[in-house]
């Protein structure tokens, strides 16, 4: 998980060094600058022009518990990490309540009602939210004045819906299942007894890439709906070319992946042998 | 019933009182800024966000007055710049505190202007000061009275004044204890920054009220302007200190009170062609951008009028200069406006050799020109103009192709690797006076952006110019500075190494619930007087 780890902040390093434009300043065009201050400015990124050096000098740094101080926030990463991770983890919290809330009870119903009405009704609705991009959906909020976190939950639902009903389906097709509905078990029972316990590892792995989904939604959102979380910071970092923040911010990205999805599977690994 | 009548009449002014003072208790002014401020540290500020605080929590010894650009003063009752120009002497006013209670003194002038003027600081507000080699002195000769002597002369020394927020030499809250008429209380990054009524500001009004009037400021930090508007339709916001056309007419059609456009202001909107010997640009082609010939007929040939009219939309009008008609001293009015004539342009060029052939111009040496203008990606207006350019230069035969760039890329193009043809961009200016555009107009100049930090001037217009700017800042008599400035616009406008398209006006959207308002051309546009504004649904703007 380390070397994932490490490697993932390194690649994002490596792509924004390598943009064009990297180590500038626009307040180089600050026609009141001296001579001296401009060539000062420019000096200040020269540490950064060895990549692998300057990485390496950045993970030791990190190693002692100093993520360094944003450029173009010019605040302590730590401390903006500490100002914008709970309100990140508020909407993501929400955003995942609700999208596996609607995903996960109109997937149930589609599969147990066999009525092909709401199996087109919530299919259609699926499909116009996968289709709408995000940021149109944020701005829509914006515009009605709703509750902007609100979007990531509308976002990450249809992949839940698609997901788990096609888990669901697959699993209600299983010839015990078809047995148990053809001897008259109740609808519930079948869910409960026959049906989640098959699908459950899947449903399980879905709910770690689920966060992945959320945390990637939450930049458009973030930044539209203007909540001053982590989605937003990235943003920022992105347009102020700040590669020490963006190095930290892809590091946490890739952690919460990780933590995520092996947080799943290791939940998931018990179910998996109970079965077998 | 005399008695009755007056019990009235004093309970009719005590309610009316009442109902004034409760319109302006817990009063807030929201407001929104594009970005986190960069620092807090008033001498450190390079971005607008950084200049709004600054603006809000800082006191000054002089003030620019923004609407009539003369100077007045603030915590200095009284100036003197010496003859030589190199020191500057100010009584201070008395009993001032700062908002933290520590007492304001001539050794708080002393401790920001050592500060300031500290090099490895690196201020942008430090280096206005540095006009030379050597030590910046300051002499305190009383609690009152302090003397600050400059190694070399500095032209228009005390306008600098206006940017010199005076910091707490004795405060244990370093930059956080102000002068000004708010402090800030609190700050969320990304979210927003509140600010309080400084209980301690020194100024009051002509009946004797503490200023400001408004209790407290909340600035939200608000990317996206679009929102913003939306914000200010629905009364979330009061102000919107710079509008852009389109929104300005949006505005206009829907709230027609509340769109103020305070006419044309000192930004502009420029062209200019790469002129650096060693870029690596084909030989034929810096021989072309090296003539004035060519660059008077490109200016001849771009219907200035046309980009006001179409790209914004009749809220902006034809450069002339370099300093926009808004700088009231400064500008040249005798200078002709460039007309537009292609038949002109066409015979301009023909005195470099350059003919029409099939439609296409080609060189004496059969080159088609064609040449590409490199922008900033996501600035509309600039986009549009490049593409209205390129058909008037179409029309000319000649093909223009238009590059936009992030604006990193596109200042590493112009600064470091030269690698372009020619550039379109906007200068913001925020100081009146010309000699802050050294830099742009010295052949040495850093800004100098056509061919930048020349060792000996290229050309002869330039060596000129440099001369012409070095007397402008080494003379004290505000006439004859003029007449050097006044002939530094004319040598620009006859060489044209920055073709100047338009002046943009400065436009504002501004409540109704707001009062004492008045928008002015000058940086910042709706807040310049902050401790005046006052909000109430009672009297008119």
């Amino acid at each position: 998980m380390l070397i994932v780890l490490v490697l993932g902040g390194f690649l994002g390093a490596t792509l924004v060094r390598l943009a064009p434009g990297y180590g500038i300043d626009e307040e180089e065009l600050d026609t009141r600058l001296s001579e001296q201050s401009v060539q000062a400015l420019r000096q200040s990124h020269a540490t950064e022009e060895n990549l692998p050096r300057f990485y390496f000098g950045y993970l030791s740094k990190l190693l002692h518990g100093d993520l360094g101080v944003s450029q173009s926030l010019h605040r302590p990463v730590r401390q903006l990490l500490a100002e914008r991770f709970p309100e990140t983890l508020k909407s993501v919290g929400l955003g995942l309540a609700l999208a596996w809330l609607a995903g996960l009870s109109l997937a149930i119903a589609s599969v147990m009602s066999r009525l092909w009405i709401i199996d087109l009704a919530t299919g259609l609705l699926a499909s116009i939210l996968l289709c709408v991009p995000a940021a149109v959906l944020a701005l829509l909020f914006v515009i009605a004045q709703a509750p902007g976190r609100l979007v990531i939950g509308l976002i990450v639902f249809p992949k839940i819906f698609y997901y788990a009903r096609n888990l669901l389906a697959a699993s209600a097709s299983l010839p015990h299942v078809v047995t148990a509905r053809a001897k008259g078990l109740g609808g519930w029972r079948v869910l409960l007894w026959h049906i989640l316990p098959v699908a459950g590892p899947q449903l399980l792995a879905l709910a770690g890439v689920s966060i992945s989904l959320a945390f990637a939604a939450a930049i458009p959102v973030e930044v539209l709906c203007d909540i001053p979380g982590i989605g937003q910071l990235a943003w920022q970092a992105a347009l102020g070319r700040d590669l020490g923040l963006l190095v930290i911010l892809t590091m946490l990205v890739t952690l919460v992946t990780l933590v995520a999805n092996s947080g799943a599977e290791l939940v998931a690994q018990p179910l998996r042998s109970g079965d077998a | 019933m005399k008695e009755n009548l007056i019990r009235a009449v004093l309970l009719f002014t005590v309610l009316a009182a009442g109902l004034g003072v409760s319109a302006q208790s817990g009063s807030q002014l929201r407001f929104c800024i594009r970005a986190d401020p960069k620092t807090l540290n008033p001498l450190l500020v390079d971005d607008e966000p950084s200049e709004t605080v600054r603006y809000l929590t800082g006191g000054v010894l002089l003030r620019l007055n923004r609407s009539t650009q003369q100077l007045e003063p603030e915590l200095a009752t009284a100036w003197r710049v010496s003859r030589d120009g190199r020191s500057i002497s100010f009584t201070l006013r008395q009993n001032v505190w700062f908002s933290d209670g520590t007492p304001f003194s001539a050794g708080d002038v002393a401790f920001t202007m050592e500060r300031l003027m500290d090099p490895s600081l690196h201020s942008p507000t430090g280096d206005s000061f540095r006009s030379g080699e050597g030590k910046v002195i300051t002499k305190v000769t009383g609690k009152d009275q302090i003397t600050i002597v400059f190694p070399k002369p500095i032209a228009g020394l005390d306008t600098l004044f206006d940017q010199v927020a005076i910091m707490s030499a004795r405060s244990p809250r370093k930059e956080m204890a102000v002068l000004g008429p708010y402090y800030l209380a609190d700050y969320k990054a990304g979210s927003y920054l509140l600010f309080n009524r400084n209980p301690n500001y020194w100024k009051h009004d002509s009946a004797g009220r503490q200023l400001p009037y408004i209790d407290s400021v909340r600035i939200d930090i608000e990317p996206n302007r679009d929102i913003e508007l939306l914000r200010f339709m629905r009364g979330e916001i009061d102000f919107i200190n710079s509008l852009d056309a389109e929104d300005y007419d949006r505005l206009a059609a829907q709230a027609p009170h509340t769109a103020v456009d305070a006419e044309v202001s000192l930004d502009a909107e420029q062209m200019w062609f790469n002129e650096v010997p060693e870029s690596p640009l084909p030989a034929y082609k810096k021989a072309w951008f090296a003539s004035a010939d060519f660059r008077q007929a490109i200016s001849e040939s771009i219907h200035r009028q046309d980009l006001a009219r179409v790209v914004f939309r009749g809220h902006a009008q034809p450069a002339v200069s370099w300093i926009s008609p808004a700088n009231k001293f400064w500008f040249d009015a005798g200078l002709a406006p460039q007309t537009f004539d292609r038949k002109a342009a066409l015979q301009t060029l023909a005195r470099d050799g350059f003919h029409l052939q099939n439609g296409t111009l080609r060189d004496r040496d059969g080159h088609a020109v064609e040449f590409s203008v490199i922008t900033n990606a996501g600035n509309e207006y600039r986009e549009r103009m490049a593409a209205m350019i390129q058909q008037d230069l179409a029309d000319i035969g000649i093909r223009l192709n238009v590059v936009t760039l992030d604006f990193p890329s596109l200042i590493a193009r112009i600064t470091r690797t030269f690698d372009y043809e020619a550039c379109l961009l906007g200068f913001v200016n925020n100081d009146l006076d010309p000699d802050s555009q050294m830099s742009v107009w010295l052949s040495s100049g850093e800004n100098h952006a056509w061919n930048p930090a020349q060792k000996v001037p290229a050309t002869a217009w330039e060596a000129r110019i440099d001369a012409l700017m070095r007397t402008q800042a080494l003379t004290l008599d505000r006439n004859r500075r003029k007449q050097a400035v006044d002939q530094v616009q004319e040598i620009v406008r006859q060489q044209e190494p920055m073709i100047y398209l338009v002046n943009q006006d400065a436009m504002a959207a501004v409540s109704a619930r707001l009062r004492n308002v008045h928008v002015v051309v000058l940086r910042p546009q709706v807040y310049w007087n902050i401790d005046q504004l006052a909000i109430g649904n009672r009297g008119a703007r």
